[in-house]
């Protein structure tokens, strides 16, 4: 790994004028056209785009934005974090793959052995191991301390049976790090532990869930007799819930969240100014400025929500209320815009969302129109996954209530 | 005992069409290049696309409310079967036709369902929508696309309007499917149905294909119109009630945290702000198909439009929250109720979208303030 100059931001004074500046030049010179193209139409993308991009970010070393130096991250404070977000979302770069480097490698790093951290962090950093979520159950979703997917140590190996559900990228994923429950005793919290799991071990099977949107995200998996080292144990046994929870933390304070929205946004404008070139300002295109104007200022409060988050993640006091505020603002507020872009492209689109005869240049993927209406669909899951916002209203309510 | 909602026209019919629907709404549906699925066949065989094609034209003469009652239980069912267009448009336009006998003999084989005639509308000389008929010269060649066509089960023919280049007046062509084959571009769309442009730049046809010119034929793509939109707002009422009845079996029967979901007051809140569009709605649609069998279709679209726009803001509020209040099983598509927002959604597009009704809506109020 070349180690950028960039790194060492936490040992001097940071200049974050020229950060910007920098990584801007960078992303211009070096993410492929190709991806950028593929990343501003809004289509899906999958491994190989996000790996190329990641294998790019790792020659340079900034791979790991959110990564200590001595793990081979970057070490760049959160307002870093959040810059090359930003340049990131508005050159159209992919984002970074969130399981690998945003949630499972700060857990290891934080719980795991130095024999675990040397076994799995460098994959993680490189993209050559890449990681799926194994969460939810059927009967598991808002109230994931319910469970129950076993898992029993025999010797020096686990043993899993169960099933898991709305598995993003199990279909293209090495590894699933994933909550067993061990112990049936006392509070349900304190019976899980998290495991990670080799994709391709004997005794897992994946099929593939058919969503609204047409794409393929997510997967059930199902764990028969399935047989992990201990040394897969993250942390001790029933200690699974405490790093759940780390997780979630973390990624309710994602840099990335505003940053693409402000660019989902950036997007819906010019469709909504192309439109009115088109047809003039019609009633419902004036009634689609109003809706953007007010999904413009709410996510420039949500971009003055997120910095001031980060100023108090950076000096500890942040409370879980704002980070829960955040992901239920964010999500909220990214369904609302893509409804806008909904109303636009539906009248035509909606009959044709999956050309039979694709066009051979590809100009139907790279069709933005198009793609939007699969966001919009897909977006309906950003209130569900990672904790509804029902579920995010109560835990705000019982922090700023205090009961 | 929870909610069950009441069917705009319950009896036979609507129990007869629910059971018919339920038998095979999960089957993937036939393309053009393929037969009619054997649950479309059944409702061939049934007769409903001849139900309000009147006695003397060899239909069964029953009113919109009986078509209500069939369109409303299938839609409750998710079964995407093409009945709005096939049973709906294509025989008001056909009937508005009937002088020539080629519409005459279509409209005799609808109800033995040895045709089925698939239509493209545009909005036509008055009402919402873009004008995007295709023209005819005056050697009648034509130029221009005939835009998404329902083809969720075989057409034998399609009908639609187009428009004379020389003096603009509304046409009504029918052609056979067969000719036209070749030129057809094929999509799925959200709801899961099939739907097609066809080409039409380079035909040619003949005065045989013209059934009906002029005012005649503006005014039947007009009534075709507001038919459609009708029973496209029956489908989403029986959408939206069966997508809150399983969204409150869903959450009386869902365990979190130990309860069941129907406990937390604040999904039950959505639940009734679902179930008070839903009434407000059922109501709105129950009086106009009265009022239209009570006086036939109206010749100014301005209400049927003001429904449309209305109940498209149903179809979006109850798709979304029952999408929201069933968590991932509601962004499932093995999922009832996700197949029943698709469809609703969809449907609040089809003859008038939300936008297209506004802007055209607002334009009718703005005309009559100056």
């Amino acid at each position: 790994m070349t180690e950028s100059s960039l790194n060492h931001a936490e040992t001097a004074q940071i200049d974050y004028v020229k950060f910007r500046h920098d990584i801007t030049e960078f992303m211009l010179a070096n993410c492929p056209d190709d991806l950028r193209k593929k990343v501003c139409s809004n289509q899906k993308i999958g491994r190989e785009d996000y790996a190329e991009w990641q294998k790019i970010l790792h020659k340079k070393g900034w791979s790991a934005p959110n990564w200590p130096i001595s793990e081979g991250g970057t070490g760049w404070d959160l307002r870093q974090r959040y810059l090359f977000e930003e340049v990131s979302a508005e050159l159209d770069c992919p984002p970074l793959y969130h399981h690998g480097l945003g949630h499972i490698g700060p857990v290891i790093m934080h719980f795991g052995t130095p024999a675990q951290k040397e076994r799995f962090l460098p994959r993680i950093l490189d993209g050559s191991e890449w990681w799926c979520q194994g969460y939810s159950e059927p009967g598991a979703g808002s109230d994931l301390a319910s469970l129950r997917t076993s898992a029993v140590l025999e010797g020096d190996e686990y043993v899993i049976n169960g099933q898991k559900i709305w598995t993003s990228h199990a279909h293209e994923a090495d590894m699933m790090y994933t909550l067993v429950r061990t112990s049936t005793e006392g509070r349900k919290q304190a019976g899980i532990t998290l495991l990670l799991v080799p994709v391709n071990t004997p005794g897992i099977e994946i099929k593939p869930i058919r969503t609204i949107d047409q794409w393929h995200h997510v997967n059930e998996v199902f764990l028969t007799d399935v047989r992990v080292p201990a040394f897969n144990r993250i942390s001790e046994e029933g200690g699974g819930w405490a790093c759940a929870k780390f997780l979630l933390d973390r990624e309710r304070l994602s840099p990335a969240m505003v940053p693409r929205l402000l660019r989902q946004l950036q997007q819906v404008e010019a469709l909504i100014k192309s439109k009115v070139q088109t047809n003039g300002a019609t009633p419902s295109l004036q009634s689609a400025i109003s809706r953007l104007l007010h999904a413009k200022a709410s996510a420039m409060g949500a971009k003055e929500m997120l910095l001031s988050a980060i100023t108090e993640e950076m000096s500890g006091t942040l409370r879980s209320s704002k980070s829960s505020a955040l992901k239920l603002h964010c999500t909220e507020l990214s369904q609302q815009i893509s409804s806008l872009a909904y109303d636009l492209v539906a009248p035509h689109y909606s009959q044709r969302l999956i050309p039979h005869a694709p066009a051979a240049d590809g100009s139907d993927d790279l069709d933005m129109e198009r793609q939007l209406l699969h966001t919009y669909l897909f977006y309906r899951s950003r209130t569900i996954a990672g904790g509804t916002s029902e579920v995010q209203k109560n835990v705000i309510a019982r922090d700023i209530f205090g009961v | 005992m929870s909610f069950s909602s009441t069917p705009l026209f319950a009896g036979d019919l609507f129990d007869t069409a629910l059971r018919v629907a339920q038998e095979d709404v999960l089957k993937a549906s036939q393309t053009q290049e393929g037969v009619p699925s054997d649950n479309w066949r059944q409702m061939l065989n049934l007769g409903w696309q001849g139900v309000i094609v009147s006695e003397d034209d060899g239909g069964v003469g029953a009113s919109v409310q009986d078509l209500s009652a069939i369109v409303e239980a299938v839609a409750r069912q998710g079964n995407g079967a093409p009945l709005v267009d096939r049973c709906a448009v294509a025989p008001v336009l056909l009937s508005a036709a009937k002088e020539n006998a080629q519409a005459a003999k279509l409209l005799h084989k609808l109800m033995t369902g040895e045709v089925s005639v698939g239509t493209a509308l545009d909005a036509g000389e008055k009402g919402p929508g873009l004008v995007t008929a295709p023209w005819v010269g005056a050697d009648l060649s034509m130029q221009g696309h005939l835009l998404g066509i329902d083809l969720s089960e075989p057409a034998t023919h399609v009908l639609f309007r187009a428009r004379n280049v020389m003096s603009q007046e509304s046409m009504l062509v029918l052609l056979d499917w067969n000719d036209i084959s070749n030129r057809v571009n094929q999509f799925t769309g959200t709801d899961g149905r099939q739907y097609a442009d066809i080409n039409l730049s380079g035909l040619s046809i003949s005065s045989d294909n013209v059934l009906l010119k002029g005012a005649d034929a503006a005014q039947a793509v007009s009534q075709a119109r507001q038919m459609g939109a009708l029973l496209s707002c029956v489908q989403t009422v029986g959408a939206a009630a069966a997508m809150i009845e399983l969204t409150i079996e869903y959450l009386n029967t869902r365990q979190q945290f130990g309860v069941a979901l129907s406990s937390f007051q604040a999904l039950r809140h959505r639940t009734v702000e679902m179930y008070v569009a839903y009434e407000n709605a059922r109501g709105l649609v129950l009086n106009q198909i009265e009022h239209i069998d009570a006086h036939g279709l109206s010749e100014d679209p301005y209400k049927m439009t003001l429904i449309k726009l209305y109940v498209a803001g149903l179809a979006r509020l109850v798709s979304e929250s029952s999408i929201q209040l069933h968590g991932g099983m509601g962004m499932s598509w093995e999922t009832l109720v996700a197949r029943l927002a698709m469809q609703a959604t969809s449907g609040s597009l089809q003859y008038g979208g939300p936008s297209e009704c506004l802007d055209w809506l607002t334009a009718q109020t703005l005309t009559e303030s100056t």
